[in-house]
């Protein structure tokens, strides 16, 4: 009963979100300096006549708020509109790339979850050496932002190992993960180290409370304890940071998909605001703030699943 | 990031000129000397001249047999391929939008309709104008006649017809598509079919320019039926598009690579490429592409300016760099506010003379460009060549001078003057090039402020008057859309021209200009374009900085493909193979 209304505060609260975020992009992509009218010819002067036709054509020239309703009731139905610059459908220039992005998000994820969460878990059960070379590691791990990452990865691995393609995407299972494996490292390498400490010290923290301590002394097995004592009531802390790291790496695929040359949304979001191809920019933005929400709804799930105290009580955290 | 920035004006000029409509009243100066050798041009002399260069034959298919521009060392062939290769993989710096050639306006776009599609003439790889799908011929001085050459097919096997031509010219006159080269057209009369094989071109005022057009991005000849079945997506990954070239539209989609492969069935049973599939990708960070072409998963790319790793890649024996002819020139364009001592042509010759050009070439470009005398490079000396050459080592070297530049300001009364440039903050060669001129500027007493826009700002400067408010200069890299020096000087000095910002308005240089357009005669036409060049190099309307050369980057493997920038425009795979 309580969980129903949990999930109705949930979808409620989305849907807001979206509604919220869609009017934002919206009028930030149509208000923002330079004319759009740059993009339609593409730097060129334009005769007066011209560049009437073109207003109208594109409906430069309605009122704001009617372009957003407009806008938006095709959003909905999954028309974002016309791109200028490609002369072609948003929502069918944003689905060829979307898989892309989505394979370079989920495999950065993996690597996220598997190794930020392995080292943090190692640091804090293990005390020691362990914990210091985790330490130092995910210190330079933090410190490496995703765009030098990048160069990093490219000079080390393609051009003096020669192990891994510069870019593009590659063909079948096999070689588009070879492709991706580079631009997943680079993306996942500051949120692994972030992941990792805040891990660490959630591990930690449990460690430090009353009922372990307690249920250390009554003898429980250390494996034990660390499964059901630490490690449970950990996983809520770490849940919520491996969320919000993962929702963002949508955003940030930007930099990495543009260094490897990936045909991805984020690169394309890129290429297109400098151009001011302003339906291409709404159309992904929407769908990296669609992504991002879902994700958030994952995690609360996740929560759902991880502390009954939510299933019973109704209560968010 | 070329983009953004290049902006330039391929067509937009109201009045310009261009080759002659006799196609062949050039003397035909010897012919294919040395091709010039890869990576050998540079250290960039602008002045002396060296032998005549040759002028290629009338020959319709790129490649060998042109020799280079002399002055300046730069390649338009390179020894053609011998051996077939199944497939290369071709990089751009972002993946192709769209393949109507209405909106053909960037490298990706050009660099890859050259291959898919015709004009009824063809600009050869040393700038030439020759028949392509057709032979133009001009009655009179108003009237160009387009025939279709016999046996002329689109690759599904339809005859390219006059209605097909006409239509496909007449679709840059369309109010309701409109593409980008409306321009180019507005001083055309009428298109009309006169047979099955010919069309009339009227144009509104005697117009030797309009050849050039014919051979331009303007001028690619589409199948009606075709577009009119493709409907809004004609150009795009699901209407496609239907030409006559010798290459045709492999797979794509969107966010996959292009691919084109040779079309067996191409008219012209002696044009038989040896490359039988490229595939296009987009790479937009040059240090990834640079690793990718030393590794092998690139075999070519044009860089039309520079990359930052360019001696880099000479110096690796597995890649081959070509310094090709360029038709594109780097420049500062004045619009100067009230008040600013840029109007003052003093101190723009001042200016001039202030910048470190060489240094700003070896450093920022790599060393891939030339000191210009003129912002119509030696690449677009595309007929008369003779002339254009004399004229072009007539005009004052733009070697640095800062006494001369002092002096200049002094004699202005300039000293202590402010003035403003604006650049794209997060593009580093135009950032450089704003130091450029900032270190300029304060060495002869004069403030260079910088104001930075982003790049979709920065486009608003080129067609937005109102966005000039806060500067009173900004750069380009531009081009013409063919080569002919009267069309690039006419962008920038007659009233209304694309580039012309200051706004330069000479009645002398006006009307040399116009006269040139309706003069018949390529050397006579070429004399009136030298003197006016003459006038307006004096008066500094923009500052040019640097001719770059057209890059050519292949694995060195591979031989054949056109270096000169023509390559924007014509087939240059056509003798592209394996060494």
């Amino acid at each position: 009963m309580s969980w129903l209304r949990w999930a109705a505060v949930r979808v409620a609260r989305l849907v807001a979100a979206l509604l919220i975020s869609s009017f934002v992009i919206f009028s930030a992509a149509s208000l923002a300096p330079g004319s759009p009218l740059a993009a339609l010819s593409n730097g060129r002067t334009l005769p007066p006549e011209q560049q009437a036709q073109l207003r109208e054509r594109f409906h430069l020239d309605d009122p704001f708020l009617l372009r957003y309703v407009k806008w938006l009731g095709n959003a909905v139905r999954g028309d974002f509109g016309i791109s200028i610059a490609s002369r072609d459908e948003v929502s069918r220039l944003i689905s060829g790339r979307i898989w892309i992005t989505g394979q370079l998000v989920l495999y950065a994820s993996l690597l996220i979850l598997v190794v930020g969460i392995g080292l943090g878990l190692l640091a804090g059960i293990r005390r020691g050496a362990a914990d210091s070379s985790v330490l130092v590691v995910t210190a330079l791990l933090a410190a490496v932002p995703a765009f030098v990452a990048a160069t990093l990865l490219t000079i080390l691995f393609v051009t003096e190992l020669g192990w891994f393609p510069a870019l593009g995407e590659g063909d079948g299972l096999g070689g588009r993960i070879e492709h991706l494996t580079l631009p997943a490292i680079a993306l996942a390498m500051s949120s692994i180290a972030i992941v990792a400490r805040v891990t660490r010290a959630a591990v930690r923290d449990e460690f430090g409370r009353e009922h372990v301590q307690t249920a250390e002394s009554r003898g429980i097995p250390r494996r034990q304890l660390i499964r059901r004592h630490v490690v449970r009531n950990a996983a809520v802390p770490i849940t919520t940071v491996s969320g919000l790291t993962v929702a963002s790496l949508f955003a940030l695929s930007a930099i990495v998909e543009r260094a490897f040359s990936l045909n991805g949304l984020g690169s394309y979001l890129v290429k297109a605001a400098g151009t001011k191809d302003i339906a291409v920019v709404q159309g992904i933005s929407m769908v990296i703030v669609v992504a991002f929400v879902v994700v958030n709804l994952l995690v609360d799930v996740c929560y759902l699943i991880l502390d009954p105290r939510i299933r019973t009580s109704g209560s968010a955290r | 990031m070329r983009t953004s920035h290049r902006l330039a004006f391929a067509s937009a000029a109201l009045l310009l000129v261009t080759a002659c409509g006799g196609g062949d009243d050039e003397p035909a100066e010897g012919d294919a000397t040395a091709t010039a050798d890869t990576a050998s041009a540079d250290s960039a002399t602008g002045g002396a001249s060296e032998e005549p260069t040759a002028t290629g034959g009338a020959t319709a298919t790129a490649g060998e047999g042109d020799g280079g521009l002399g002055s300046l060392g730069l390649a338009t062939s390179t020894p053609a391929g011998t051996q077939p290769v199944d497939s290369i993989t071709w990089a751009l710096y972002r993946d192709v939008n769209n393949l109507d050639p209405v909106f053909a306006f960037d490298y990706p776009e050009n660099t890859t309709i050259a291959l898919l599609c015709e004009q009824p003439l063809r600009q050869a790889p040393d700038g030439t104008i020759v028949p392509g799908l057709a032979d133009v011929t001009s009655p009179d001085d108003t009237t160009y006649v387009i025939t279709i050459k016999d046996g002329v097919t689109f690759w599904n096997g339809d005859p390219v017809t006059a209605d097909d031509v006409a239509f496909s010219l007449g679709r840059n006159m369309d109010p309701a598509i409109p593409g980008f080269y409306g321009a180019q057209y507005a001083n055309v009369a009428s298109i009309d079919v006169t047979d099955e094989r010919t069309v009339t071109v009227t144009m509104k005022s005697p117009d030797y320019f309009f050849r050039g057009v014919l051979a331009s991005s303007s001028a690619w000849i589409v199948q009606k039926s075709f577009v009119e079945a493709a409907g809004a997506d004609f150009g795009n990954p699901t209407g496609r598009t239907m030409c006559s070239g010798s290459y045709q539209l492999g797979d794509w989609s969107i966010g996959s690579p292009l691919q084109v492969t040779v079309n067996e069935n191409y008219w012209d049973a002696s044009v038989k490429p040896l490359v039988a599939s490229i595939e296009f990708v987009g790479a937009p960070d040059p240090i990834a592409l640079s690793a990718a072409i030393q590794a092998g998963d690139i075999d070519g790319y044009y860089a039309f300016a520079s990359i930052p790793t360019l001696n880099e890649l000479r110096n690796d024996p597995n890649v081959t760099v070509t310094d090709g002819a360029g038709y594109q020139f780097d420049a500062l364009l004045i619009a100067p506010r009230e008040g600013s001592p840029l109007a003052d042509v003093r101190v723009r010759q001042a200016l001039s003379k202030a910048i470190d050009r060489q240094g700003y070439i070896d450093t920022v470009l790599a060393g891939a460009a030339q000191i210009p005398k003129s912002w119509a490079a030696p690449g677009t000396w595309g007929y008369a060549r003779d002339v254009f050459q004399a004229g072009y080592d007539a005009l004052p070297a733009l070697d640095q001078d800062l006494d001369a530049a002092k002096a200049l300001v002094a004699e202005a009364g300039a000293e202590g003057g402010t003035f403003t440039i604006g650049l794209i903050g997060e593009v580093p060669p135009l950032v450089a090039e704003g130091a450029l001129f900032q270190k300029a500027a304060e060495d002869i007493g004069l403030t260079a402020e910088i104001k930075t826009y982003p790049a979709d700002q920065y486009i608003s400067l080129f067609i937005d008057p109102a966005a000039r408010a806060d500067v009173d200069a900004w750069f380009t890299v531009a081009y013409g859309d063919f080569a002919d020096p009267g069309s690039v000087l006419g962008q920038g000095l007659l009233p209304g021209g694309s580039l012309n910002y200051l706004p330069y308005d000479d009645p002398e240089v006006t009307e040399l200009l116009g006269q040139a357009r309706a003069t018949a005669d390529d050397a006579a036409r070429a004399e009136l374009i030298v003197q006016a060049q003459a006038l307006a190099m004096a008066d500094m309307p923009m500052i040019p900085v640097a001719l770059p050369n057209n890059t050519l980057i292949t694995s060195s493997e591979l031989t054949g493909a056109v270096p000169s920038f023509s390559m924007m425009y014509a087939p240059w795979a056509n003798q592209l193979g394996g060494v």
